[in-house]
């Protein structure tokens, strides 16, 4: 039956070329679709790895600091300890303005021996780790001991770790960042810096020196549990009085991460947007088509039930037929998918795209069964006695 | 060289007494109910057709000849009687079970041949093969046997859309002929055609009946074609006149 059914879908080329193309692009689009959606939830399923929820990211520009760094230093020692000293504020430190969930980078390429990527370079203080519930798998994170611009340690997340030394020991290793030599002392967890539905990135943190701190626009303020946010207002006042001249704006972590994860799910709409309109399309398409068919093939049908075809051998031919044409447009269709992880094109993982070439072919033959089962239905019920008088 | 038709009645006659009927038809009544109306295409309507016998069917248009043939084929239920084929009461047979009586007992030719354009000859040839266990080469060599049969075995890989009328009418009865059914039900196979090729068709058809004791109902509206056969019988309005 199968060698029936292909020799009628050969004979026919010329009108199953057009539904074959259909299908065959309504593959690309789902493959598209399910690459972006699998990539999305495994990035969802990875966990944030710090603790945000009661972070608040205070930035200020403009702020007229003194010139020399060590007066620096002593004015941003008050700022600290005016902050500290605020009821509801449990924790606060200064970074670079690339916190998490910003729109801000910072990045270097580093080496260990033959291995060079791009990694994104943090500013932290002693407490920054502490602050964000960050755990430090193996080493430490800095302390007293580390003086930024004279030991230049430095602490490594783990997807660092993985890509520069693998399986071997990280701790105690120097890296290069540019000419630069850089002693790794700590490995930290990964955190997932871009919202909910990007992956994590490789990074590692230096010390906050006394230098950037002239340069520093960035507080982090943790605040103490059950405070809610009409506190804002009255640190915003804290702010406003021991930052002199600056524009001060306060953000929640929680807003943040929210912005980010919007901004995440914009291509994957429009594409599901795209995406689904077409599929409608093809849907309406296939099921003209098919129940066109039915109705040109009224004879076909009545003389292929009087040599011997049941009912649902006739139904079964028509999906058989449908089936066949979609096999086809799939094979192609996989042929070309199967290059994006080939030519790893856009560094996305194999197993995303074969997961999502697996969910596609699903998806068009799930489509094809639903439009076909109905047509395929209604030509079982075609009347031989009367298909057969027709001309 | 054909036997005068009186010698065919009483062997005809010889052959009825001898075995149960092939085909027999008990007061059988079709009537077509649309919206509007409701026609009486066959009215009480008794036969009886014998194995290996060669029947032909005349009447006017509209008379209910075509009703009659889709009837004794299991393509249409009569709204009341009893139909037989072969000692088998076929008037509860669910679906699947008359698409396979179909298959195996009967052949069926028609007066436009119904080819399926979009198969080349031989396919179409296989078809009533594809409904019955078989392999693609058995198929193919049945069904190149019946084109011989028929003299076509030059056209196996021709497109019904490339033969002549008879042509064409010579594959359906290959078609109808492969699976090797005793019945074939033939309505009014040279309806299409001129006489030379009616004629050409009408021959294969007494070979079938002759060589492989095929039993043959054929509709027709030639006088000429239905002396050929053991029997005619003449329908008018529903209802059988001789
Ligand atoms: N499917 C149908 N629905 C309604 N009436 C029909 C149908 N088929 C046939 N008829 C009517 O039944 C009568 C007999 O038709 P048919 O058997 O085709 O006659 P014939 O083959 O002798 O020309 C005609 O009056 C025809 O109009
Ligand atoms: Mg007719």
């Amino acid at each position: 039956m199968l060698s029936h059914l292909f020799k009628l879908i050969w004979n026919k080329k010329k009108q199953n070329f057009l539904l074959l193309m259909e299908m065959f692009v309504s593959f690309l689009v789902m493959f598209a679709v399910f690459t972006l959606l699998v990539y999305y939830y495994k990035n969802f399923k990875v966990p944030h790895g710090f603790q945000y929820e009661n972070v608040w990211a205070v930035n200020y520009n403009d702020a007229v600091k003194p010139d020399r760094l060590d007066s620096v230093a002593l004015y941003m020692q008050t700022v600290r300890q005016t902050l500290l000293g605020v009821d509801g504020v449990q924790d606060i430190t200064f970074t670079s303005a690339n916190i998490p969930f910003s729109f801000t980078q910072n990045n270097n390429f580093v080496s260990y021996n033959k291995n060079k990527v791009l990694a994104n370079v943090y500013e932290a203080e002693d407490n920054y780790a502490s602050l964000f519930n960050l755990s430090v798998i193996s080493g430490r994170w800095f302390d007293k001991t580390d003086i930024a611009g004279q030991t230049n340690t430095i602490v490594i997340n783990n997807r660092l770790k993985e890509s520069l030394f693998g399986n071997d020991e990280a701790i105690g290793k120097t890296i290069l960042a540019g000419d630069e030599k850089l002693r790794v002392i700590g490995v930290s967890n990964d955190m997932k810096i871009d919202g909910d539905y990007q992956p994590t990135e490789n990074g590692f943190f230096r010390k906050l020196d006394t230098a950037g701190l002239k340069y520093n626009s960035t507080i982090l303020v943790k605040i103490r549990p059950g405070i809610d946010a009409s506190f804002e207002p009255k640190l915003f006042k804290v702010l406003n009085n021991v930052i002199r001249n600056a524009n001060i704006e306060i953000e929640h972590f929680t807003k943040k991460r929210e912005r980010k994860n919007t901004l995440s799910l914009v291509p994957m709409i429009l594409l599901s947007v795209v995406g689904g309109f077409l599929i409608i399309n093809v849907a309406l398409g296939l099921f003209g088509v098919l129940w066109y068919n039915i109705n040109k093939r009224r004879c076909e049908i009545g003389l292929r039930r009087a040599v011997g075809a049941s009912g649902s051998a006739i139904s079964w031919q028509l999906i058989g037929e449908a089936l066949v044409l979609s096999t086809l447009a799939i094979i192609l269709g996989s042929f070309f998918a199967v290059q994006f992880p080939l030519l790893n094109v856009f560094d996305l993982p194999a197993g995303v795209y074969l997961t999502a070439i697996a969910l596609a072919i699903a998806f068009i033959y799930g489509l094809v069964m639903i439009c076909a089962l109905y047509p395929g239905k209604q030509a079982a019920a075609i009347y031989p006695a009367v298909a057969l008088h027709e001309e | 060289m054909l036997p005068t038709q009186m010698q065919e009645t009483s062997a005809t006659n010889r052959l009825q007494k001898k075995s149960t009927p092939m085909i027999s038809l008990k007061n059988i009544e079709k009537v077509y109910r649309t919206d509007t109306v409701e026609t009486q295409a066959l009215n009480n309507l008794n036969l009886n057709i014998g194995k290996g016998e060669f029947l032909s069917i005349m009447g006017p248009s509209g008379c209910g000849k075509s009703t009659l043939l889709n009837i004794m084929g299991l393509l249409d239920v009569p709204t009341s009687g009893e139909v037989r084929i072969d000692d088998n009461t076929t008037t509860n047979f669910p679906d699947k079970q008359l698409a396979a009586f179909r298959n195996r007992k009967i052949g069926f030719i028609f007066q436009s041949y119904h080819l399926i354009n979009d198969l080349k000859v031989l396919d179409n040839v296989e078809l009533p093969l594809l409904y019955r266990k078989s392999t693609g080469k058995e198929r193919s060599i049945l069904a190149a046997q019946a084109l011989e049969k028929v003299g076509l075995s030059n056209r196996m890989k021709h497109f019904p859309t490339q033969l002549s009328g008879g042509q064409k009418q010579r594959v359906a009865i290959a078609r109808a002929i492969v699976g090797q059914p005793e019945i074939i039900l033939a309505d009014e196979p040279t309806g299409n055609l001129d006489s030379n090729m009616g004629n050409e068709i009408m021959d294969i058809l007494l070979q079938l009946n002759r060589n492989d004791g095929t039993t043959i109902v054929m509709v027709t509206h030639d006088e000429q074609m239905a002396r050929k056969t053991h029997r005619l019988v003449r329908l008018f309005d529903g209802s059988q006149v001789l």
